[in-house]
């Protein structure tokens, strides 16, 4: 099936989002191209495993609909049926767009996916990760949304050789454009994630878990209702609307594990829970359980390591 | 300036929802996503700034649209709504579809919604609107300042930047952007008397398809029989030797 995957820059290169969909549509010998959206300058994005072309749009102009409507047409020039996308801002834009032109609604928050010669399905995971649920897309064209770490990252060597083609700006002028310095381990490759959740009780208490993190060399995340309390931005949520990680180690404090919570974070290999209430769901998924007052384990761990 | 913003009717999110043949289970009181609250917020600071009308659009069944009252109570106009057995499991494009119908039927200048809602968050739609609308959409909208002009500040994958906000455009607002005000007393009792109309689905154009068909749900076993220690005190020590054990200390 003549595949097309929507690629995204990080770092000069290729995201590992775009990577891991590039690996599965390997394995499942789509015929695949990569046509990349971004500003950067000069990305080392050529792929030796298939081809790439580069949309290239100007950072002061927010003209991302400019993207899509060329995604488009390439999408109907070259009769391509499936659009992978990784569910990051810029590809859910995308795909959305793309979803109104071909007139096919995506399927949203994918963690595997299959192709016969006769159609495409998908699996979604709900209740966190209780449950999965299956979809079979009935289209001439199918758009997918694929949670990062569905799949392992494709290993590619990069090049130089790509088409590049240069977009048009918008009239809506980008401005401000604020880089968050990326001081420490990131959530998305860190191998130890400490995330905090109501049960820290206060934000002047978050400070116990930063000395932990900066101990163990860990990432920081957060629950979506602390991240809604302003405790912490929304880049540093995880669960359903925000990151999935995956680290070697995944210590929950004062998290009591709603399921949106847990399909961000469910596919860690080793998961510590510090919570006072027994009953609390994230003890489920947790491989060692301890039932306190996380403000009372954490500032001891902080003297003790 | 009109201004249409959007608010779902979703179940008690305390409860786990429940799927029936593919589609979530909607109890006939329902209640306003928390979600929708920040688009909202950002709908009554513009209409305080702009002197401007403030009409909610929704789609699915209505209930005792309780809801759309939580919406009007925190101070919008009047609503508007769309219910039919016909979109039942709509996708997110036929709901888009259908939303930005309703846009265009109140010449809405601006249509605001929350980035995705909490029992679908498929995080599509407000997207897709602004395409078939074709118009803008700034996306992920987490501060907004309203002054000489309106200055909206967008999430993005390495930080943040900001665009003024044209005349015509759709916004998806994060949760956590800005404060939702609560309802006193006065606003409950005054938004009983705003008006809710019902748009018949046949006076809407709807292009759009199901193409996507349910197959199943399959239950997995995920849960965990991991050790479960009552802290007295010194649990942290049983911490700090797994930590040990995993060699990350």
């Amino acid at each position: 099936m003549k595949t097309l995957i929507i690629g995204e820059i990080i770092n000069n290169n290729l995201s590992s989002g775009t990577l891991e969909i590039l690996s599965k549509a390997k394995s499942l010998e789509l015929d695949v191209q990569v046509i990349t959206v971004g500003s950067d300058e000069n990305p080392s994005i050529g792929l030796d495993l298939c081809k790439q072309t580069y949309l290239k749009r100007q950072s002061n102009s927010l003209n991302i609909s400019k993207a899509a409507t060329k995604i488009s047409e390439i999408i109907k020039n070259e009769e391509i049926n499936l659009i992978l996308g990784s569910s990051t801002y810029m590809c859910r834009d995308l795909i959305s767009f793309l979803s109104v032109d071909l007139n096919s609604s995506p399927v949203s928050n994918v963690i595997d996916f299959d192709v016969t010669s006769e159609n495409v399905s998908t699996v979604n995971s709900i209740n966190g990760g209780e449950s999965l649920y299956k979809t079979k897309i009935n289209s001439d064209k199918t758009l997918l949304l694929i949670r990062p770490k569905a799949f392992d990252p494709a290993e590619v060597n990069f090049n130089d050789d790509f088409e590049t083609i240069d977009l048009d700006g918008s009239d809506i002028e980008v401005f401000d454009i604020f880089i968050e310095e990326k001081s420490g381990p990131q959530l998305e490759d860190s191998k130890v994630v400490i995330s905090a959740g109501r049960g820290m009780v206060d934000k002047d208490n978050l400070e116990l878990i930063e000395t932990l993190a900066s101990k163990l060399n860990a990432a920081i995340g957060g629950t979506r209702a602390i991240v809604d309390a302003g405790w912490m931005p929304y880049s540093q949520q995880v669960g359903q609307t925000g990151k999935t990680v995956k680290p070697d180690v995944y210590i929950a404090c004062g998290i009591s594990g709603a399921t949106q919570h847990q399909v961000g974070m469910k596919d860690s290999k080793f998961v510590i829970a510090i919570n006072k209430d027994e009953e609390a769901p994230i003890f489920q998924l947790a491989d060692l359980g301890i039932v306190g007052d996380t403000l009372s384990v954490i500032p001891k761990l902080n003297d003790n390591i | 300036m009109k201004i249409a913003v959007c608010a779902k009717q979703i179940p008690d999110p305390a409860i786990q929802v429940t799927y029936s043949n593919g589609t979530i289970e909607r109890p006939e009181e329902q209640v306003l996503d928390d979600t929708d609250r920040y688009g909202i917020e950002v709908a009554l600071q513009l209409k305080e700034r702009f002197d401007a009308e403030v009409t909610i659009i929704s789609m699915g069944p209505s209930g005792t649209q309780k809801g759309l009252q939580q919406a009007l109570q925190m101070g919008a106009d009047k609503a508007v709504f769309v219910d039919d057995e016909s979109l039942k499991g709509a996708n997110s494009l036929m709901t888009a579809n259908v939303l930005s119908e309703l846009a265009k039927f109140l010449l809405a200048d601006i249509v605001i919604f929350g980035t995705e809602s909490t029992d679908g968050y498929s995080g599509t739609v407000p997207q897709q609107v602004s395409r078939y609308l074709d118009i803008e959409c700034i996306s992920y909208v987490k501060a907004i300042e309203v002054n000489e002009n309106v200055t909206l500040t967008r999430q993005t994958v390495e930080g943040s930047e900001k665009v003024n906000m044209p005349d015509k455009c759709v916004i998806s607002v994060t949760a956590g952007g800005v404060e939702p005000r609560y309802p006193n007393f006065k606003d409950i009792m005054a938004a009983k008397s705003k008006p809710i109309e019902q748009v018949s689905i046949s006076d809407l154009n709807i292009n759009s398809t199901q193409n996507l068909e349910f197959i199943d749900i399959e239950t997995v076993e995920n849960s965990k029989t991991g050790e479960k220690i009552i802290d007295e005190g010194e649990a942290y020590q049983v911490i700090v030797n797994k930590l040990k054990e995993l060699k990350v200390i």
